[in-house]
């Protein structure tokens, strides 16, 4: 109800501002209301997997688990990047819809809204393309839980325990309920690859044909993807792209073009194997990631990302730097604005004034990347030692 | 800010991190040495600053003779007899001079065009020192009655293709023209007059007459706006509506036959590469004649340095002209600047009779001096405010600056007058000639320095040093005040690395990273409520009739309403309540908190304008350190801690800004006739030059002060 009440207020206050043309507006109140749905799945299943964990003291403590669909929501909504985003009539909330869009449906299982969502998302900006990692494992898996060694480990503690009355049964076999879910099942997977090869075929043809008299589809993929994957455009943006493609000698530039975007494939695999459990998280890692090294970063790809973070709120709630991290936020934010007038309108300043902001904030999303998922682990390994302990004790 | 570095597993940390544990453990010791060294770095920058040189090579300075004779003095001289005829004749309105000029102008073949503008009312604008100058110019408010006419003569270059230009200013007073006025004009002509005749001019010369009726900067300013924005038909019909049209192109065209060249249109010449106001006064010095450079233009930006070294080297070396730069007068005489001055340069001696290379010493007068003109460089720079009309220009990134020339004696001599005439003229000829090899624009030299001397500068990297030591403590304070927040509880911390902690104690305390949320909203809230003191005046301003002080008056009291109302509304209180055992230490969030918001706001000061940051940084870095809750140091009754009391009162006092500018002004000009209103006027005239000091006392400065003063009050 308070989120509808901010929704509400917020509307009057920003339909103001964006005379005449609302859609960026609409879609931003639609990821927000993604966001917050995708949260209250999270949420269950976490609850569910401390239960299953025996963690029963944490989970029915009430108000120690934040609501963190809520949380994440009001992040993105009351994020000054959201909003500037928004004023500044950017089209990233309609790009961070179809990414929150494919999120929301793999975590309800729903292949043809997943695929409908990345579809578009990589249409519209190529880069969520790498999501499909995070897909597969939503699908297949189910959503973020605890690491699955811990569920067998938990197992094996209540066998070991031999008891002899049956509410531990029960319990073994809640176990094993569980695990049901942890078996990587094929079947949506499989739905969500044709629903995938579906919707792409039915996207090109609707840009062959109305691209149909300006030079056919290979032109529009050389216009925009070729366009963001050589990054023509050296126009200074907050990222540090555009600095090192204006300073490298023009014959080195297809090999640093390959360095800089195989970075991002690089990181791909060993993250997807360390972080399988977590699909969610795994895929907010994937958007920090390349909404720091993409071509041409905006402040719009930051608003999706920390409004994720706000997802694992509990998960997270250990997290190290974060006042650092904040002050760093808030610092560069600031900043790079007046950087920026310094360089060109008032001339006093020169291009590294701007890019030495632009690095800092690359180095607070590195910072950030590093720590939450630092912190992830962490999480994971505290949930493990109760179980550690109770299995010791026993030997 | 490394505040949970601590907290790494002792195993073997990495050697920064070491090293940032080290830091915030003694923090103490470091922010008070940082502090100390920042003040005498600053003290220090007198000696540190270097003689200045003229970087760009093309520039070649005084290579060539001056062609200025005897016979444009005459010129000269004709301008201003008949002008100061016309002034003796009763009827002798204001177009009446401009037509005289115009006259004149055309008789040496320029292009000529009247530009008449409207005077704007000063208008509250606070941010616009970030938008480009043009922004809002369309829906100015102006008054029909009053307008101002500009005369703008332009010669079109033999070598060049028009694309760039240089500017001469002449401000006068179109009712009234002044002796020293006439003079300038004159000047002016005859180098006019001698550029019509040279070959070697590359960029065209625009001399612009401005009627200085409602100040000069305003006139200029209103030159400048319509020569950079296109006025087109639709637009200046609007005006036309707004303000029937009194023909003054008309009425200057009558019965003259001279006058076939002006034109009614707006003409332009090229780009701006530089542009010098020429300003004459007379009598006041007692040893030679001397020349008055003024370079401070909005928001404390400079010229390019490399046009100040021009002049300065033509003026002294060729000319034998005296040059002199702003100085605060009242530090002349300080007795602590003259002991100061007089340990450097006995330390000078001792470095010097150590190793003679070592040649760091300088006289203790010179000290003083270079340390007088330093503070009012830096005064001036943080002010915001421009020195002259060369302001304007700076706004369109073209470097300016007002020389002002003033003679030893009054001119009544008549060969005394012309040699003052051949010298100024020879001077101004010498730069235009070399501000004409110019190959591009300047930018070789400095734009971000301070000048200590008309031949000494400091330069950025040097004076970021003193900046970059005072401030350098906050956010190692703030680390490891956040630290201690964490440490001090004992259900977290260092239990985290023993084992014997259940996972389930862990989990369940309240998550550590949200406990500095409550801290950082009551910051963020005090720093809402800054932006709205510093955007009431807006409304007071509307009251009509209304003096400084009942201005004032209302403006605090709106202020001090505005802040309960506030927090009412965003639900966060700001009474104590009991202090139940976890809030006892909240106080130290608070000020980790408050000290990372100064940190910030003064890092994005000191690229704004730096000397407004570094005098922000003098006055708030002691009293963020210091402040501590008074209730804890009362407790213990012992000296030191009274002391700190004491030196906290007198922190905060010094901190609210109203009465930091009372006990500055008191101190530097004597505390006979200050009223409050004082304080209003100041701040009125600072806001509507639109200098970013307003925002910057608005928003970083007085939202601390009140942080500070409510972690001193804190209980507990």
């Amino acid at each position: 109800m308070v989120l509808h009440c901010y929704f509400h207020s917020l509307g009057h206050s920003r339909s103001k501002e964006l005379k005449g043309n609302p859609i960026t507006f609409y879609a931003d109140i639609v990821n927000a209301m993604l966001i917050r749905a995708t949260g209250q799945n999270l949420q269950m299943e976490y609850t569910r997997s401390l239960k299953l964990l025996d963690h029963v003291k944490l989970s029915e403590k009430p108000g120690k688990i934040i609501p963190s669909g809520d949380i994440a929501a009001l992040v993105y909504l009351w994020n000054p990047f959201t909003i500037v985003a928004c004023v500044g009539l950017s089209t990233s909330p309609i790009e961070n819809l179809a990414i929150i869009l494919s999120l929301y449906g793999a975590c309800k299982r729903q292949a043809p809204l997943a695929a409908f969502g990345w579809v578009i998302a990589t249409h519209l900006s190529l880069y969520p393309a790498i999501l499909i990692i995070p897909m597969i494992l939503l699908l297949g898996y189910g959503t973020d839980t605890p690491p699955r060694k811990l569920f067998l480990q938990r197992r094996n503690v209540e066998v070991g325990d031999n008891p002899p009355n049956d509410r531990c049964c029960e319990r073994e076999e809640v176990v094993h309920r569980s695990e049901v879910p942890h078996v990587f099942s094929w079947r949506p997977v499989i739905h969500f690859f044709c629903w995938t090869s579906l919707w792409s075929v039915y996207v090109l043809v609707l840009c062959g044909i109305s691209v149909k008299q300006y030079g056919g589809l290979w032109e529009l993929f050389k216009r925009t993807y070729g366009f963001m994957l050589t990054v023509q455009d050296l126009s200074p943006n907050i990222g540090v792209l555009w600095y090192f493609f204006a300073e490298v000698f023009d014959f080195f530039r297809n090999f640093f073009l390959i360095v800089f975007h195989g970075n991002i494939l690089f990181m791909m695999l060993p993250l997807a194997i360390r972080l399988k459990h977590r699909p969610c998280f795994l895929a907010f890692v994937y958007i920090a990631i390349s909404s720091m090294l993409k071509s041409y970063p905006s402040v719009g790809d930051s608003a999706l990302y920390l409004g994720l973070l706000g997802l694992f709120v509990n998960e997270l709630a250990d997290m190290q730097f974060s006042f650092f991290l904040f002050c760093g936020y808030v610092g560069v934010s600031l900043l790079s604005p007046v950087m920026h007038n310094l360089w060109i309108w008032r001339g006093t300043g020169n291009a590294n004034f701007y890019f030495a902001t632009a690095m800092a904030y690359a180095c607070l999303q590195i910072i950030l990347v590093v720590e939450s998922v630092s912190a992830m682990l962490n999480h994971d390994r505290k949930l493990r030692k109760p179980l550690t302990e109770l299995q010791d004790g026993k030997n | 800010m490394a505040e949970s570095e601590a907290e790494v597993p002792k195993a073997k940390p990495r050697p920064i991190v070491r090293l940032g544990i080290f830091l915030i453990s003694h923090s103490c010791l470091f922010s008070v040495i940082c502090c100390t060294a920042g003040v005498l770095t600053l003290l220090l920058l007198p000696v540190l600053a270097k003689n200045t040189y003229i970087s760009e090579n093309a520039l070649m300075p005084g290579s060539a003779n001056p062609m200025f004779s005897s016979q444009e003095v005459s010129e000269a001289n004709r301008l201003v007899k008949s002008l100061t005829s016309l002034d003796s004749k009763p009827v002798g309105s204001g177009i009446e001079s401009q037509r005289l000029i115009a006259e004149y102008m055309s008789d040496l073949g320029a292009e000529i065009s009247y530009h008449k503008f409207y005077p704007r009312s000063n208008q509250f604008h606070p941010l616009h020192f970030f938008s480009y100058p043009d922004s809002g110019s369309t829906r100015e408010n102006v008054s029909c009655i009053s307008h101002g006419l500009n005369t703008v003569g332009i010669i079109r270059a033999p070598r060049g293709d028009g694309k760039e230009a240089i500017v001469l200013v002449t401000p006068y007073n179109s009712l009234k023209v002044g002796p020293g006025e006439a003079l300038s004009l004159g000047i002016a002509y005859s180098v006019f007059s001698l550029l019509t005749q040279v070959t070697w001019l590359a960029k065209d010369i625009i001399w612009l007459v401005a009627d200085s009726r409602y100040g000069e900067y305003a006139a200029v300013n209103a030159w400048l706006r319509d020569y950079h924005m296109p006025v087109f038909s639709g637009l200046s019909a609007l005006k036309a509506e707004i303000c029937p049209v009194s023909n003054v192109h008309n009425e200057l065209k009558e019965n003259s036959v001279t006058e076939r060249k002006i034109n009614d249109g707006f003409r332009r010449a090229g780009t701006m590469a530089t542009a010098l106001v020429i300003k004459v006064t007379d009598g006041s010095e007692h040893f030679e004649d001397s020349l008055s450079i003024y370079a401070e233009a909005s928001n404390g930006q400079m010229p390019n340095l490399d046009l100040i070294n021009i002049v300065n080297y033509l003026a002294v070396h060729r000319q034998g002209l005296r040059v002199k730069v702003e100085k605060m007068r009242s530090l002349i005489n300080c007795k602590w600047l003259k002991i100061l001055g007089e340990i450097l340069q006995s330390l000078g001696h001792v470095a010097k009779s150590l190793n003679p290379q070592w040649k760091f010493g300088i006289p203790a007068k010179d000290y003083v001096e270079g340390a007088a003109t330093l503070a009012s460089s830096l005064y001036y720079q943080a002010l915001g405010v421009p020195t002259g009309p060369h302001g304007a220009f700076r706004d369109y990134e073209i470097d300016a600056i007002t020389m002002e020339i003033s003679s030893r004696v009054a001119l009544n001599n008549k060969a005394r007058k012309n040699d003052f005439l051949l010298r100024g003229g020879r001077l101004i000829e010498g730069v235009i000639r070399t501000v004409n090899n110019l190959l591009e624009k300047f930018h070789q030299s400095f734009f971000l320095y301070l000048l200590t001397s008309p031949s000494k500068f400091v330069s950025v990297g040097v004076y970021m040093i003193a900046f970059a030591l005072l401030v350098a403590s906050l956010p190692v304070v703030a680390a490891s005040l956040y630290a201690d927040a964490h440490k001090v509880d004992p259900s977290f911390g260092i239990d985290k690395s023993t084992p014997q902690a259940s996972a389930t104690d862990e989990l369940s305390i309240t998550p550590r990273s949200c406990k500095w949320l409550n801290a950082a909203k009551k910051v963020f809230l005090v720093h809402l409520w800054g932006a709205v003191v510093s955007f009431l005046p807006y409304f007071i301003c509307q009251i009509p009739s209304c003096t400084p002080t009942t201005s004032f008056v209302v403006w605090v009291l709106l202020s001090s309403f505005s802040l309960p109302i506030l927090s009412l509304i965003l639900g966060s209180s700001f009474s104590y309540g009991r202090p139940s055992q976890p809030q006892k230490r909240d106080w130290t969030l608070l000020k980790s908190v408050t000290i990372s918001a100064a940190f910030i706001g003064l890092c994005l000061m000191s690229v704004i304008n730096f000397a407004t940051a570094e005098i922000g940084a003098l006055l708030m870095v002691p009293m963020c350190l210091m402040a501590q809750p008074l209730k804890l140091d009362i407790r213990s009754r012992k000296l030191r801690k009274f002391l700190r009391v004491a030196c906290n009162l007198a922190l905060g006092f010094l901190g609210f800004p109203p009465a930091g500018f009372f006990v500055l002004k008191g101190a530097f000009e004597g505390f006979g006739g200050i009223t409050v209103g004082d304080f209003w006027s100041w701040l009125e005239s600072i806001w509507s030059w639109s200098s970013a000091t307003y925002l910057y006392i608005g928003m970083v400065h007085l939202p601390c002060w009140v942080l500070c003063i409510h972690v001193l009050f804190h209980p507990c």
